[in-house]
């Protein structure tokens, strides 16, 4: 890799017409949401007893840390196996992630019945430690600490070079401080996102007699853990072609390409796991002409045809296939994960469920939020590395590898 | 190409590490039912659909009547937040078996495994102290001061019976916590821990309370004295680890078509803590795989800067 790699704050107006549509679509979730905190969860959402997570925890918390497990994988390979050319990834990867983070954190403030005694949780002797959820709260509200913590750098190397000598102090004083810890700090980024992800799947173990035989295997952790890998390279290839596109940010074809196979290895590997375990448990049976059978053999297909096509050089080369399979690797999750939580969910025979308007919006909204707040950081500080011939930026942050952010 | 086989397969161990161990099962001790647990016996043969119990149940835990749409006034169909019991009726063309559900009181319950700090839990085996809370009863109990609202215990129920009150701005978990508050420390037996009002009202002893071991003795004594009359079986005996409150059905009944769901004799709860928490070894792996973790990214990164310093770039 070469010097010229510097994250730089992108500028421009913040008030752009898509800003104000991405606030003005939040605007109405907000609506909603502090008016369920008048009425109750009911009056919103077409939640019900048999149902009772609705698409809240399915899309927002599961589906949204799945896209947000991009910072996970980028740091797996960009610090433990010491890979540093994706260290181009790093931030705005990070950034994803402490947005996702954050929306899935805050939806659940939203979902929760008796948000007020959240703040048991600061208790761990009151801890139930059998509890999947609450190793999932725990490691999820640790983690986004830890990912606002990652996001720090970029502030603070903004801070450097701000003109207010004020802020350059802080980001000069801060910033080596910071770059000392972060070892530290990456190896927690690595095992808590670990921990998490799969207890995400283990969430469900319990839930034995009311997820389909197909789903439900004692591989759920494994599985959840593999399909949060593969969403989390898959949207950062997403995420940095979009970037190209709009802000000619840094676009190594080769680099995603590579990166595009180590994941085409986990799309195998998981559907390599997944069959095998149907089969070895006999459960080859439940496969025949039905609703359950196109789910599974959609979700199936959606991991395979992006792994076959990231192996193919015609996907490798070009720009835009790349950048469809890899939005195919984040939509195989994403199916993967509603399909485990709510479509093969049958809590009894007699129990409905369709998302209301008031849940869809406060979903969109939250996405809505998030692509806001991902925007205006990047144009204040410098996470996106832009395509430049321009070698005059020598006081910008320098790209290390290993931690040295 | 060689050096992506070689990063996956390093990345796959590393990442697995914490899951790769979910088939090898951890011990965890199944949950005996309690020597002192209480609970109640239903026999559908004797139930005569009165419904004298389900008022009674609201009466004792001041209840608001339900009220449907069309106006029906207390006529709940299933359970839900105001109606802690129900009498439901199970018909084939000329056959019918009347059913009745609340909490069955589970002798490894799987609300109590997933409730995160200890909200539902067994009568003085929770995760604070609460005045007057006796161990070893094996009531189910509901601490609303810890409840988050979370609904996970609706999740793991298997019999759908913790319910959430939807249209409440401080909404609670309601449940059947086995008329705990009408026990009377003064009298004998089992009527010190609890006293279901369902019990009391019924006028055929379709329903009763007592001690579970004396309960499923009642039970087997049933079916021995009148084997034609019963289809033979106890549920929660075993099912699904077992549960406090039992269950007989008339001949040619199944429990199925009663509304109880077939489990396996693993509870749940022992099933998923079984495979989430092996791969931890009691808190082993996290500290290790954090410490190597921590080791690898430093030494990668010092590595990295030696390089820088003799201005080899890379």
């Amino acid at each position: 890799m070469s010097d010229h790699d510097h994250p730089r704050a992108i500028g421009g107006k913040p008030f752009d017409p898509l800003m104000k549509t991405l606030l003005a679509i939040f605007g109405v979730s907000a609506v909603v949401m502090v008016y369920r905190f008048f009425t109750g969860v009911g009056p919103v959402s077409n939640m019900t007893d048999g149902f009772t997570w609705g698409i809240w925890e399915p899309v927002n918390v599961v589906v949204f840390t799945g896209i947000g497990a991009g910072a996970y994988g980028v740091a797996l390979l960009c610090y433990l196996l010491n890979k540093g050319k994706y260290h181009v990834l790093v931030r705005p990867a990070v950034l994803l992630g402490a947005i996702c983070y954050t929306l899935g954190a805050s939806s659940i403030v939203i979902a929760l019945g008796r948000y007020w005694n959240s703040y048991w949780l600061a208790v761990p002797t009151m801890w139930n430690l059998s509890s999947a959820l609450l190793e999932v709260a725990v490691c999820v509200l640790s983690y986004v600490a830890v990912l606002w913590i990652e996001v720090l750098p970029s502030v603070l190397d903004g801070a450097a070079q701000s003109k207010s000598s004020a802020w350059s102090q802080l980001g000069r004083t801060w910033g080596p401080l910071l770059a000392k810890a972060m070892p530290y700090i990456i190896a927690l980024a690595i095992l808590l996102p670990t921990m998490h992800q799969s207890s995400l799947g283990g969430l469900l173990l319990i839930a034995g007699p009311k997820v389909h035989p197909l789903w439900h295997t004692a591989l759920l952790p494994t599985l959840f853990l593999i399909s949060c890998l593969s969403m989390g390279y898959g949207a950062v290839v997403v995420l940095t072609t979009i970037l190209n596109l709009t802000w000619k940010a840094k676009h190594d074809q080769r680099l995603f390409a590579e990166m595009s196979k180590v994941n085409a290895g986990l799309l195998l590997l998981y559907v390599v796991l997944r069959l095998g375990d149907i089969a070895i448990h006999g459960k080859l049976a439940y496969l025949g002409f039905n609703g359950y059978t196109l789910l599974f053999v959609v979700e199936i297909a959606l991991f395979l045809v992006p792994a076959f096509m990231f192996f193919s050089p015609r996907v490798q080369q070009n720009k835009g296939r790349l950048f469809g399979a890899a939005l195919l690797t984040v939509a195989a999750g994403a199916s993967y994960r509603v399909d485990t939580y709510l479509s093969v969910y049958r809590p009894a025979p007699g129990w409905d469920y369709f998302p209301s308007f008031g849940e869809i919006i406060v979903t969109i909204g939250m996405a809505a939020i998030g692509m806001a707040i991902f925007i205006f950081i990047s144009r204040m500080f410098p996470v996106v590395v832009v395509e430049t011939r321009d070698h005059s930026h020598a006081g910008s942050g320098r790209v290390l590898t290993a931690g040295s952010r | 190409m060689s050096i992506s086989r070689r990063s996956l397969l390093k990345g796959a161990v590393v990442a697995g590490a914490a899951t790769a161990l979910v088939g090898r099962a951890e011990a965890r001790e199944e949950v005996e039912p309690r020597p002192d647990a209480v609970g109640m016996l239903y026999d559908s043969t004797r139930c005569i659909g009165c419904r004298a119990c389900v008022t009674r149940c609201k009466e004792a835990n001041s209840l608001p009547y339900d009220r449907t749409a069309e106006g029906i006034h207390d006529a709940p169909t299933d359970l839900n937040s105001n109606t802690k019991n129900i009498i439901k009726v199970w018909t084939a063309g000329e056959k019918s078996a009347f059913t009745k559900q609340q909490c069955m009181h589970c002798v490894d319950p799987s609300c109590v495994s997933v409730c995160m700090m200890g909200a539902l839990h067994k009568e003085g085996e929770g995760k604070r102290d609460f005045a007057g809370e006796k161990k070893g009863t094996g009531v189910v109990l509901y601490d609303k001061g810890t409840c988050v609202g979370c609904r996970y215990c609706q999740i793991a129920c298997a019999f759908n019976v913790p319910k959430f009150e939807w249209f409440e701005a401080f909404p609670l978990i309601v449940k059947c916590e086995l008329c705990r508050h009408r026990g009377d420390p003064k009298k004998e037996g089992p009527l010190a821990i609890a006293n279901p009002a369902c019990c009391e009202a019924c006028p055929r002893e379709a329903v009763v309370y007592g001690k579970r071991e004396a309960l499923l003795a009642e039970a087997k004594r049933r079916l021995a004295e009148d084997p034609k009359r019963y289809n033979g079986l106890i549920y929660g005996e075993k099912e699904g680890g077992g549960t406090q409150v039992l269950y007989l059905a008339g001949a040619g009944v199944t429990f199925k078509q009663l509304g109880m769901p077939e489990l396996p004799e693993e509870s749940s709860a022992s099933f998923s803590e079984r495979v989430s928490h092996a791969p931890y070894l009691h808190g082993i792996t996290p500290i290790a795989l954090y410490g190597a973790m921590a080791f690898v990214i430093r030494r990668n990164k010092s590595k990295e800067e030696a390089s820088e310093h003799h201005g080899e770039g890379k």
